[in-house]
């Protein structure tokens, strides 16, 4: 089949995605349609080759690596393919997987959208959508080159999650090619379990009965294994499942209305524990806070050397020498009124918790807001360039970067484990992230093979312990190759082969995204 | 000491509206945000200020700007930045002037001040691109000029040393105060304010005042004191077409020379 090409060394970076991690494949399509997906996968599965789907490769747990067979990248399958406005005023968006984050928000912010080929129902709607306020798509990963199709796959979250959540509720439908090339059509509220029992229909009629896993999900953010619930929405079985049960073809976005206004606050602290006081503080007390990030004295210090030592980071703001860590704070509401309150609100809560309102930076324009996001999006991008450095010196090492969240009592309880642990194990490290939602990215910094071994072991430990907090091995970059070895841990051996079986059922020759979630020794044998 | 810094609002937006009688762009005050050179030019001044300061010396900063009332909001800002003291020289008098009409605006706004030991401005604004309010304001005050300054190297001891951009390249140049700055983009980046800062600001008093009370000259200021004639506003033909050569390098050489002929000719 044309579609199907040779992985020559043309594709090489086919094999990798964002996690760093290499894997190898035979074969790779391009497919820009439906109809291809379904055809490459029809021809597949008669000989059962196993298929990874990538989209943009901007995970960071090796979903999209591939282990032997064929890559199936739908990054050009990146069409917009309709809208449509509720009686309510809602617009939903369909679009192809590949469409792109950042391309999305552009169109979005310009409320005009690639059109062709719509019908004039879309075509009505996108003449509302231009006479309404300005729409978003709420989800905010820290890589805007992320596709939404990759985005469902691993139920994607980032900064704004604190106010909206993952991706899940803002998915209204789905059309999920099977691994025979069958076809499942969802949409939110049409097709619900019984219990833990669902039974799907496919667009050729088969019906294919599932006996979802009977674990409880924590209460907590979580992009660990397959979603489920009592009576849950069949849509979400899909959201979150890694590649592994189905090709998303198509999605359909739900849309909000933008915020009036949106001002960012970033608070300095001396203290990790004034930090973490504020937070829990915070919380309850600011009904308009969209997001808390946080981050530590070592990702300070790495800015710090950063802005010295590098013309690309010398546009930094300056950061305090006092300053000991930062909590970034964003604040959205319908005026500009209404925010200041808010930011006096949050002014009284630092000086209460042992911050200042000295020191804090507030952005209330586009030049400053600007100059945050850089702040914020530097540290990450700090330390893959120090990791990439250190690589130099031994290929062998990879960034370590934990994903795990615990409920909001816990957050203190985490904190002071990741102290003491990586304090014990002598390790380097620098951590970030969703502090509003207990959610940090703690990165081990390897200095060599040992440290890296090391680090890995840490984490192991750190999945049990999270574990019995009543968290998630992982809040959101899904689990992949990588964290499939806490997913175990998080859920236990039984409730993991329940889930093998979900996936059995939909794909008897466990052909996609093998090794993504699981073990492939769990589908051994096959349905 | 004390430091005068010249702020413009400017549009937020690359799309500006242009009055089609006057030619001068339509100012309403939405999405205006401060010119960013004079950003950078304001943070050198609370750069100086804090380092004065911290020598305990006493040192403000006054933000002055022309414009419709709504700029107010741009110097309230400035004020959460930093600045002491903030003038807002606002009149329909003054509407449509050119640099020379505006500079007499700002020139009779500065006196009305205590006296400046240092006069900063952007090295241009973003929408006019003229580059001569500063040097106007050096010739209205008869002091020392020094344009396209991207670093404030010191102040102190009745004088300035800065780097700054000259025909030879970047060279550094001692001036006398009191004297006139004009600074780059690159110079510094404009610092945030802080709550405890927004929350003074909302208290701090921004002088509004028109062209009598500063004593303007009626003759030279807004429309009727602009000699700046606008004829015509245009976006500029940025056309470019792609040309590829064959033959020997020789060739090629001499077809590129005829076309750099052409269009030196």
């Amino acid at each position: 089949m044309a579609l199907i090409k040779p992985l020559s060394e043309n594709y090489d970076e086919y094999r990798r995605d964002e996690s760093r991690a290499q894997g190898n494949a035979e074969t790779i399509s391009f497919p820009t349609s439906e109809d291809e997906v379904r055809a490459i996968l029809r021809e597949l599965h008669a000989v059962r080759t196993p298929v990874t789907v990538q989209g943009a490769r901007t995970g960071l747990a090796a979903g999209a690596v591939p282990t032997g067979g064929h890559v199936m990248n739908l990054s050009r399958m990146n069409a917009y393919l309709g809208l449509r406005r509720s009686s309510d005023g809602r617009f939903f968006l369909r679009v192809q997987p590949g469409v792109v984050l950042s391309e999305l928000r552009k169109h979005l912010r310009a409320r005009a959208l690639p059109a062709r080929d719509w019908d004039s129902e879309s075509l009505a709607a996108a003449q509302e959508l231009a006479q309404a306020p300005e729409q978003i798509f709420p989800t905010d990963p820290t890589e805007t080159s992320a596709c939404l199709g990759g985005m469902a796959a691993c139920n994607a979250s980032g900064a704004r999650s604190y106010a909206y959540g993952p991706m899940r509720p803002h998915v209204s439908g789905l059309r999920v090619a099977l691994a025979c090339g069958d076809l499942v059509a969802l949409r939110r509220g049409e097709l619900k379990a019984h219990g833990r029992t669902l039974e799907l229909t496919t667009e050729s009629g088969r019906r294919i009965a599932l006996d979802l896993p009977t674990y409880v999900m924590p209460q907590t953010k979580n992009a660990s294994g397959y979603f489920v619930e009592d009576d849950m929405d069949a849509i979400d079985l899909f959201i979150g499942s890694d590649g592994t049960l189905g090709v998303i073809t198509e999605l359909e976005l739900e849309l909000m209305p933008a915020p009036a206004a949106t001002w960012g606050v970033s608070c300095f602290f001396t203290t990790e524990a004034a930090a973490v006081a504020f937070t829990q503080a915070a919380r309850p007390a600011l009904g308009l806070a969209t997001a808390f990030e946080y981050f530590d004295a070592a990702a300070l210090d790495i800015l710090r050397t950063q802005r010295e030592n590098s013309t690309a980071f010398s546009a930094l703001p300056a950061i305090d020498p006092e300053a000991a860590c930062c909590i970034f704070v964003e604040l959205s509401g319908t005026s500009e009124d209404e925010l200041l309150d808010e930011l006096y609100r949050l002014g009284e809560l630092l000086d209460e918790t042992g911050g200042s309102e000295k020191a804090t930076w507030v952005a209330r324009t586009d030049v400053d807001r600007e100059a945050q996001r850089f702040f914020r999006h530097a540290v990450p991008e700090s330390v893959n360039m120090l990791i990439d450095e250190r690589r130099r010196t031994d290929p062998t090492i990879t960034k370590l970067g934990s994903d795990m969240s615990v409920p909001d009592d816990k957050l203190a309880d985490v904190m002071a484990l990741y102290r003491a642990s990586l304090s014990e194990a002598g390790l380097e490290s620098a951590a970030w992230g969703h502090i509003g939602n207990n959610h940090l990215h703690v990165n081990v910094l390897p200095r060599n093979a040992r440290d890296y071994a090391r680090g890995k072991e840490l984490f192991e430990s750190w999945a049990v312990r999270v574990t019995a907090m009543g968290g998630a091995v992982s809040a959101e970059h899904g689990v992949g190759k990588l964290k499939r070895s806490f997913l175990a841990v998080m859920y236990g051996e039984n409730h993991v082969r329940e889930m093998a079986r979900v996936k059995l059922a939909l794909d008897p020759y466990g052909q996609l995204g093998r090794g993504n979630l699981f073990d492939p020794a769990y589908l051994e044998g096959g349905a | 000491m004390h430091i005068v810094v010249c702020i413009k609002a400017v549009p937020g937006s690359t799309e500006v509206k242009m009055d089609p009688e006057t030619h001068t762009i339509v100012r309403d005050g939405r999405e205006a945000v401060i010119n960013p050179f004079d950003a950078s030019a304001f943070e050198l001044a609370l750069e100086l200020a804090d380092a004065r300061r911290a020598a305990d010396e006493d040192c403000s900063v006054t933000v002055v700007s022309m414009g419709i009332p709504a700029t107010e909001r741009i110097l309230r800002d400035a004020c959460a930045r930093g600045a002491t003291d903030a003038l807002l020289l606002s009149d329909r008098a003054f509407a449509g002037a050119d640099t020379l009409a505006t500079c007499h605006a700002l020139a009779c706004g500065i006196r009305a001040l205590p006296a400046a030991d240092l006069i900063l401005c952007g090295k241009m604004a973003v929408d006019g691109d003229t580059a001569q309010i500063g040097p106007e304001l050096a010739g209205a005050f008869d002091l020392p000029c020094v344009t396209d300054v991207s670093e404030l190297v010191s102040a102190g001891n009745g004088a300035v040393v800065v780097r700054c951009g000259s025909d030879e390249g970047p060279v550094v140049v001692e001036a006398p105060m009191p004297c006139v700055l004009t600074v780059t983009k690159e110079a510094a980046q404009l610092r945030m304010p802080s709550i405890a800062g927004v929350r003074a600001a909302e208290r701090a008093p921004v002088a509004v005042r028109g062209a009598e009370d500063v004593g303007a000259d009626p003759a030279r200021i807004g429309l009727s004191g602009s000699p700046t004639q606008v004829v015509r506003c245009f976006v500029p033909d940025r056309s470019g077409a792609v040309e590829l050569f064959d033959g020997t390098a020789a060739q090629q050489a001499e077809a590129l020379a005829g076309i750099m002929e052409g269009v030196r000719s």
